[in-house]
Formats: C-alpha cells, sequence, structure tokens
C-alpha cells in the first residue's frame, strides 16, 4: 500500500469577509442538513444524560472546580511541573505559540525524527503547530478520523469535539478516494475501516506521536488525553517520543477533581457518561516496560491565557472544551464552524479567540457579534461560564478602541443624551413615528438605502413605535 | 483502615452493556474455557496475551494455544507492524488483565508492567479483559484514588477503557473499531483472590 502524502498546506488562510463567509455558509444547503443532524444527535445524547445521570446536579461541582483550578493557577501549574518532572517528564514553559512550536521543531529536528503522529489537539491547532513542522519538512498526519478528514481537505475543524460535523459521508468518501486513488463504497463503516488500514501505517511509522491534554493533575504530574477512537493511546504509547501540549488552564489539583471533570466532560461533549478511552500518563516508559515512550515533553502554553487572570474575561479560563455551547448556539448551527475562520468556533470561540490574541485580530474582533445573545451557551455550559455575558463585555472591549465603531459610538451617545432630556424624548418619538411611514412594512420603502439596507434585509421594523410591550 | 468497597459484579456486566461491550461471571476453573470460546466466536486467528502469571494459573494461555490459536506474550519481539495487524494477521485479540474495574460505567483501568503494555488492547481487533471480582469498585473516583494514592509509585499509564473503540466522526452515527478494539468483552473471575 503506497503511504498517504502530506499535504504541502495543512489549513488555509481565512479567505473573504465574516459576511462572505457566513453568508456563504447559510447558502449551503448540505452544510444546513449536515449541522442539523449533529445537533440534533447532540441533544438527544445531552436529554438523556440529563434525565439517567443528573448531569444538572453535577454541573455544579464542576463550576466550583473550574473555579477553584483558576484561582489557584501558579500554585497548580508548579506543582503540576515539579511531580511531572519527578515522574521523568520534560517540562517546557512556552509563552507563546511561536515559543512551543520553536521548541517542538528543534526536538525534531535533533531526534531525527521524520514521521509526526498526532491525536486531536485544538492547542497545537492554535498555534499552527503542522505548519510549523511541515514547513521544516517534517510529514505530520492526523489521526483522529475527522482530523484526518479535515487534512486531507484542507480545512480548520468545525466543531472542538467533532471537527468534520460540517462534511457527510459521501463528501468524506471523495477524500478518501483522492488520497488513496481507488475507488471506495459509500459505506460509513468502510469508510471507517479504510482510515483504520491507512492510519495504521503511520501509527507503526511514526518518530514522534503528539497529543493535546485534557487536563493535567497537579498532584502526581499526570496528564490526561480523553478520545474515543484509540488513536490517542496508539500515538502516546508506540513511538519513541511523545510531545504533549497543553494550554496552561487545563490544569486540576487532584484526582477528586479529576474524577469528577473526566465524568463531565464526556457527557457535555458527547452526551455519554464516560469516553472509551481516558489515558492517564505520569512520565515515559519505565525499566521493564514493553511499551510506551522513551520521552515523554510536556509543553505548558501561555499564550495570552495568564493575563486574563482578574480580569472580567477570567471565567472564560475555566472552559473544558467540551464545544457543548456550539450545538447550543443558533449562529453555529447556522453557519458551522468554518465560517468563523477560527481553531475555536461557536460561543466559546468567539469569545477566547479575541482575548487570545488581545483583541489585536481584525478578523477575530468580529467574532463576538457572531452572536444573537440569546443564553442559550451559558445553558449548555457544564461549568456555567456566563459565554453571553463575556460576549458583551468584549464587544464593549472592541467597540472602545478608537479605530473600531466609531460612527456607531457617537450614534448611541446621541441618541443617550436626547432621551435624558423630555423634550427632545418626544420629538424623537414623533420623528420616528414619521419615519415608519417613510420606511418600515407600512411605509412607502420597505428597505433602508445604503449601508441600512443590510439590517433591513434579515429583520423585520416594528409597525408601530414605541413598540408594544 | 477502612476496607476499600468492591463494586457489584452485576452492575458492572450490565454497564459494559450499554457500552455496547459484554461480559460474563466465571468461577476460576471455567474462565480459560470461556476465553476460548470468545476468542473463537470473534474469530482470531491470535492471541495477544498479558504476560500475568495468574492468568497461566487459571490455564488461559495453554486453553488458547490448544484450540489451535496462536499465542503471542507480552512483551513480544515482534515489530509494531506485525503486532498493529500491517504484516500480522488484522484479528488479532488483546487480553488484558485490568488493575481494577468500575462497575457504575463498565471501565476497565489497565496498567503497564513487566507483563502488561500500555497498547495490547488498541493494537488489537477485538479486547477481552479477564478481571478478578475482588478489583471492581463502586465508581470511578474510588478507582482514580486507589491508584494514584495506594502509597506505592504512580504508574507511568494508565489506561481507563469504557467498551470498543468508536467514532462519531461522520455525520455524528456511532461507528465501531476505528483505532482500537472493535469488540470487547469482559471475563469477572468470582472465586479468585
Amino acid at each position: 500500500m503506497s503511504e498517504p502524502a502530506a499535504p504541502n498546506v495543512a489549513y488555509p488562510e481565512i479567505t473573504g469577509t465574516l459576511r462572505e463567509r457566513t453568508a456563504a455558509a447559510v447558502a449551503d444547503t448540505e452544510l444546513g442538513g449536515n449541522l442539523s443532524r449533529a445537533s440534533a444527535s447532540f441533544h438527544a445524547g445531552r436529554q438523556r444524560m440529563k434525565d439517567e445521570q443528573g448531569f444538572d446536579g453535577m454541573r455544579d461541582r464542576a463550576s466550583a472546580i473550574r473555579r477553584s483550578n483558576i484561582a489557584k493557577l501558579p500554585e497548580l501549574i508548579a506543582r503540576l511541573e515539579e511531580n511531572a518532572r519527578a515522574a521523568g517528564t520534560t517540562v517546557v514553559r512556552a509563552s507563546d505559540g511561536a515559543e512551543a512550536c520553536r521548541y517542538i521543531g528543534e526536538l525534531a529536528a535533533a531526534r531525527g525524527a521524520k514521521v509526526i503522529a498526532k491525536s486531536k489537539s485544538m492547542a497545537t491547532e492554535e498555534i499552527k503547530l503542522n505548519e510549523h513542522l511541515q514547513d521544516q519538512g517534517l510529514k505530520v498526519i492526523e489521526t483522529d478520523l475527522g482530523e484526518w478528514i479535515l487534512q486531507l481537505a484542507g480545512q480548520h475543524p468545525s466543531h472542538i469535539i467533532a471537527p468534520a460535523v460540517h462534511l457527510n459521508k459521501s463528501q468524506v468518501r471523495e477524500l478518501f478516494e483522492a488520497e488513496s486513488g481507488r475507488p471506495l463504497p459509500l459505506d460509513r463503516e468502510a469508510l471507517v475501516a479504510h482510515a483504520r488500514l491507512r492510519l495504521r501505517e503511520q501509527f507503526a511509522a511514526a518518530d514522534i506521536g503528539i497529543s493535546g491534554v485534557n487536563m493535567a493533575v497537579a498532584e502526581t504530574g499526570t496528564i490526561c488525553v480523553v478520545e474515543n477512537e484509540g488513536n490517542g493511546r496508539l500515538v502516546t504509547g508506540l513511538p519513541r517520543i511523545h510531545v504533549a501540549v497543553m494550554g496552561i488552564e487545563r490544569v486540576v489539583e487532584n484526582w477528586e477533581e479529576a474524577a469528577h471533570l473526566l465524568q463531565v466532560l464526556p457527557m457535555a461533549a458527547i452526551g455519554d457518561d464516560a469516553a472509551t478511552y481516558v489515558n492517564l500518563i505520569t512520565g515515559p516508559r519505565r525499566e521493564g516496560e514493553g511499551d510506551g515512550p522513551e520521552e515523554l515533553h510536556l509543553v505548558i502554553l501561555d499564550g495570552g491565557r495568564s493575563v486574563l487572570r482578574g480580569t472580567e474575561f477570567e471565567e472564560a479560563l475555566a472552559c473544558i472544551r467540551c464545544g457543548a455551547c456550539l450545538y447550543a448556539c443558533p449562529m453555529w448551527r447556522s453557519v458551522g464552524g468554518q465560517a468563523y475562520g477560527s481553531p475555536y468556533s461557536g460561543p466559546i470561540g468567539a469569545v477566547i479567540t479575541p482575548l487570545l490574541e488581545g483583541f489585536n485580530g481584525k478578523t477575530s474582533n468580529e467574532l463576538p457579534f457572531m452572536s444573537s445573545l440569546c443564553g442559550g451557551c451559558h445553558e449548555a455550559c457544564p461549568v456555567g461560564i456566563p459565554l453571553h455575558d463575556l460576549l458583551v463585555k468584549a464587544r464593549a472591549v472592541i467597540n472602545a478602541k478608537p479605530e473600531q465603531g466609531a460612527t456607531e459610538r457617537r450614534m448611541f451617545h446621541l441618541w443617550a443624551t436626547a432621551w435624558r432630556n423630555p423634550v427632545l424624548y418626544r420629538l424623537s418619538v414623533r420623528a420616528a413615528r414619521l419615519g415608519m411611514r417613510v420606511l418600515g412594512p407600512r411605509g412607502w420603502a420597505k428597505r433602508a438605502p445604503g449601508p441600512g439596507r443590510h439590517w433591513t434585509d434579515e429583520r423585520d421594523l416594528m409597525t408601530q413605535w414605541p413598540p408594544r410591550p | 483502615m477502612a476496607t476499600t468497597p468492591v463494586g457489584d459484579v452485576d452492575t458492572f456486566i450490565a454497564a459494559l452493556g450499554r457500552r455496547r461491550a459484554s461480559g460474563e461471571a466465571c468461577p476460576a476453573r471455567e474462565v480459560a474455557n470461556a476465553a476460548v470460546t470468545q476468542i473463537r466466536a470473534w474469530g482470531s486467528s491470535r492471541a495477544l496475551v498479558a504476560a500475568d502469571p495468574w492468568l497461566d494459573e487459571l490455564g488461559v494461555p495453554a486453553a488458547i494455544t490448544e484450540a489451535g490459536i496462536e499465542v503471542i506474550r507480552w512483551p513480544s519481539d515482534r515489530t509494531v507492524r506485525d503486532l498493529i495487524g500491517l504484516d500480522g494477521p488484522a484479528d488479532t485479540c488483546g487480553v488484558t488483565v485490568p488493575v481494577l474495574g468500575v462497575a457504575q460505567r463498565g471501565t476497565v483501568l489497565l496498567a503497564p508492567g513487566p507483563g502488561h503494555g500500555r497498547t495490547i488492547d488498541v493494537l488489537s481487533r477485538f479486547h477481552l479483559p479477564i478481571i478478578p471480582s475482588g478489583r471492581i469498585r463502586p465508581t470511578l473516583e474510588a478507582a482514580l484514588i486507589e491508584t494514584f494514592r495506594s502509597g506505592g509509585p504512580t504508574p507511568s499509564a494508565v489506561s481507563l477503557v469504557s467498551g470498543p473503540s468508536r467514532s462519531s466522526d461522520i455525520e455524528k452515527i456511532t461507528t465501531y473499531g476505528a483505532h482500537g478494539a472493535l469488540a470487547e468483552h469482559a471475563i469477572v473471575v468470582t472465586s479468585t483472590e
């Protein structure tokens, strides 16, 4: 069997504006069908957990655990480092993605690595590790089925847990056929079996396995890699070197906390009370053991996280990356994750993407506005992050920037000034009533001209002013 | 010191069923036959068996060999390509001895040691854990606390396995055998330890 060809570029750069990307996504009926099916499946599982496992009752403790973790973050990270080193793990702190990529790239070069097998990791998506290693001439293969599909498609993940949820089996078959050069049946089980065989070649050939970390337990210096497919264990257990990349906020204090979160995570993420595989790794292989890596490197990535402690955005650090808020979001359900142009999509992506970029990304600063603020994300979150509040706060920060929203800011300022004055308030109401004779469902014009057109295209104007309560 | 609470075997087996795995309780003298019956039902031509002396006491490796099924003991000098099913049979059954089980959710905990690998079950097409009933704990928390606070050295790796390998990455429909075992059957040994 020929070896899968590594794509030249792992993921494409974002193209088009946010409006163009969302408009294209909404118009894509195939995407809409794929997202509807995925959301229905998720909600059925979630309801089962609520009814059978008392999931709602577990959320309060999960929320308290994560807030305690974040409050003690420096202390817990120090304990994690100390205990991981005592177990033989090489621990590296990276202040940003570039530093993390540089370390892993240099390690690969120093060990003469050629093939790297990866299990799913959002942190490595965030730092664009694949691109960095491929630029170095390394062959990097994603082994999570969904991530491999995306690597073949040259796309970003659409969902934190279900990265290829926006594609259907017919689209997957096309990608697999293009990669292998042979026809395949349009059968889900056959496609999974095909991927199993192709990727076994990579597990056997890999010099380095790279994984993410769902949580790390400070008490023993243990990292937890949660998965359902088994690729996580093969990636962390077969190659001679294992590199694990974790965001600094993923630490928990002890095994009581870890046990609780390890139950809450699959309930929230996949509507099941257990993930199939939870790999708890405390160091490289020991003397006398027949497998396991000879070296384990734990890269602890800050990447703009530490500065959020003590700010109004601190609660975003409590996220356990379950992806439940995505399915709860009417915006994400309409356009999917690709339109966000960020590895993190949905409400949590709209919050943390600009935060991690320090509100300095033009594209990421658009994301907090991709929300109806319905609060469904807050209700879905297993650790109770008030995502809708954080979105509003993020909008405020972005709009307060001198280069952002100056016109909008002036308009609201004028409006507020007018309505503080009773005479001006009454005048404005009369003006609005007159205005509705011109523009509105009962007016001469149904659509606003110029820049207001987009607004009236997608909204019904009121038929009377002030609106009925 | 408080006695470790023991989980209920029936609860454990019922939980395995919910995970699309299966299980049976067996007295020690019947374990070897039960193992062979299951491996035959899967049609495996090879078994990758943990080198746990307890399995030899139960007569498991000998019975599998006698049934005409090749037995490889862990650790093996075979190549990874052979064990993973590229250069060897792709229908291997991994036979493991979990350090603990969790009744609440049908989970087994595997830990490496001189006779037990990190990857036996995921290298294989089928997974046959054989566990003494005394090792089953009621909850995940109880099992993890016992594993990581025993006072001894922390194991280099502990794998929680809850049923067969699965993926919902294509159309959110669960498909089994993505990378790890396609099927799992646990034998709980009731009259030992």
